[in-house]
């Protein structure tokens, strides 16, 4: 069998970018239609199982830059059909539901942003703010590392519950100031108490100026404490439809 | 803190993304966490790595992130009043090994150990240094007013 990966979903009108690179021997990515709906796909390597980094970047880099010219529709990596079959196992039996999607997400992009504390400005603020930590602190010091490894433990807990607490009111502050310029928001809870935020944004792709300058006067605003990175615009990752 | 990201464009904001800018870490939480899952795709067979289980939120708060900020503390404590036992090249080795006890390098990052993890397949769980705690919610203060 031969076998062909899928990148992502377009309408079949979709005009695409040029010098899209995709992962196969050929580095061609081409499009197959039916009935309105166009999957880009492209040859897969033969003699090796997909996974590479250069697998992953390639398929990150046709889908998004697809993105920032059209809807698309993203797989999740990897996506794999027989080369035959693009037509009957995927895109007739899914026909309803991927031109559901492509209407709903048609004009949006997505922006992912991700916030991150400076470490030294929050700690110090704890420090300062939590008297516990100075006792501890008081009784680590001089004290070897083993011998204080149940109060360092304490001590950090302590930290981090404090971090948390802060984090909690500073996320809902960040993604409520961007909300305004977004259709739709999907934020979760980053795992390190010192990452703030994590949320996907749903943005028009006439706002996206809009949405990125307020993102950078968000940066100029708390630079002294959060460290912001915004990836976008992208393809509509967090916002595919269930079903 | 004076040393900032700040990329070309003179902004505040670090940016990265839309078509080949971005790093792995980004790429891997869009590509292999996100995006249309079609069942009765012949997925897996040609693949190299285990992806269908990946879960982007890992630890919540485990004893190393309490380590990492306990030397943090102490960090400004030396800095604060000059005084302690180590010097700042040891107290970041110790917390680079603190950070990363049992993994292969003291110098990857969380999300860099992730892609780690995830490419070599090796989802260990790491169970035991989770601890799970209940989505803090108390009465809110805010955190930024800092006029003292």
């Amino acid at each position: 069998m031969t076998a062909t990966y899928v990148y992502g979903l377009v309408a079949a009108d979709a005009e695409l970018p040029d010098g899209l690179r995709g992962l196969g021997p050929s580095g061609e990515v081409t499009t197959v239609e039916h009935d309105g709906v166009a999957a880009l796909v492209g040859d897969v390597p033969a003699d090796r199982p997909l996974g590479t980094r250069d697998d992953l970047m390639a398929h990150e880099n046709v889908v998004d830059t697809v993105a920032a010219a059209t809807t698309v529709l993203p797989m999740r990596f990897p996506a794999v059909v027989e080369h035959d079959q693009v037509v009957e196992e995927l895109l007739v039996p899914h026909h309803d539901r991927f031109v559901r999607a492509l209407e709903a997400l048609e004009g949006l992009v997505q922006y992912s942003l991700k916030g991150r504390y400076v470490q030294e400005v929050l700690v110090q603020e704890i420090v300062e703010e939590e008297p516990a930590v100075a006792e501890l602190q008081e009784r680590i010091r001089g004290v070897p590392e083993d011998a204080s490894y149940y109060d360092r433990v304490k001590l950090g807990e302590i930290v981090a519950k404090a971090m948390e607490q802060r984090r909690d009111v500073d996320a809902r502050d960040i993604v409520e100031r961007l909300s305004p310029f977004a259709r739709q928001v999907s934020s979760s809870t980053p795992g390190q108490p010192d990452d703030v935020v994590e949320a996907a944004f749903l943005v028009a792709r006439d706002g996206a100026e809009e949405f990125e300058k307020e993102v950078e006067e968000l940066g100029a605003d708390t630079h002294e404490w959060l460290r912001l990175r915004l990836l976008g615009p992208l393809a509509p990752y967090d916002f595919v439809p269930e079903d | 803190m004076t040393v900032a990201t700040q990329p070309a464009g003179g902004g505040y904001v670090d940016r990265g993304g839309g078509g080949g800018s971005s790093g792995l870490a980004d790429v891997v939480e869009l590509i292999l966490d996100k995006g249309l899952v079609i069942d009765v795709f012949v997925r897996v067979s040609l693949v190299g790595i285990e992806i269908l289980t990946i879960d982007a939120r890992i630890v919540v708060a485990s004893v190393d992130t309490f380590l990492r900020f306990a030397e943090a503390t102490n960090r400004l404590d030396l800095y604060g009043e000059g005084k302690g036992g180590k010097d700042l090249t040891q107290l970041t080795q110790g917390m680079m090994e603190g950070g990363a006890k049992g993994k292969t390098s003291g110098v990857l990052d969380a999300a860099v150990d992730k892609v780690e993890e995830i490419l070599g397949g090796n989802r260990n769980g790491d169970g035991d240094d989770e601890d799970e705690r209940e989505p803090r919610r108390r009465p809110r203060q805010r955190a930024r007013e800092r006029e003292r």
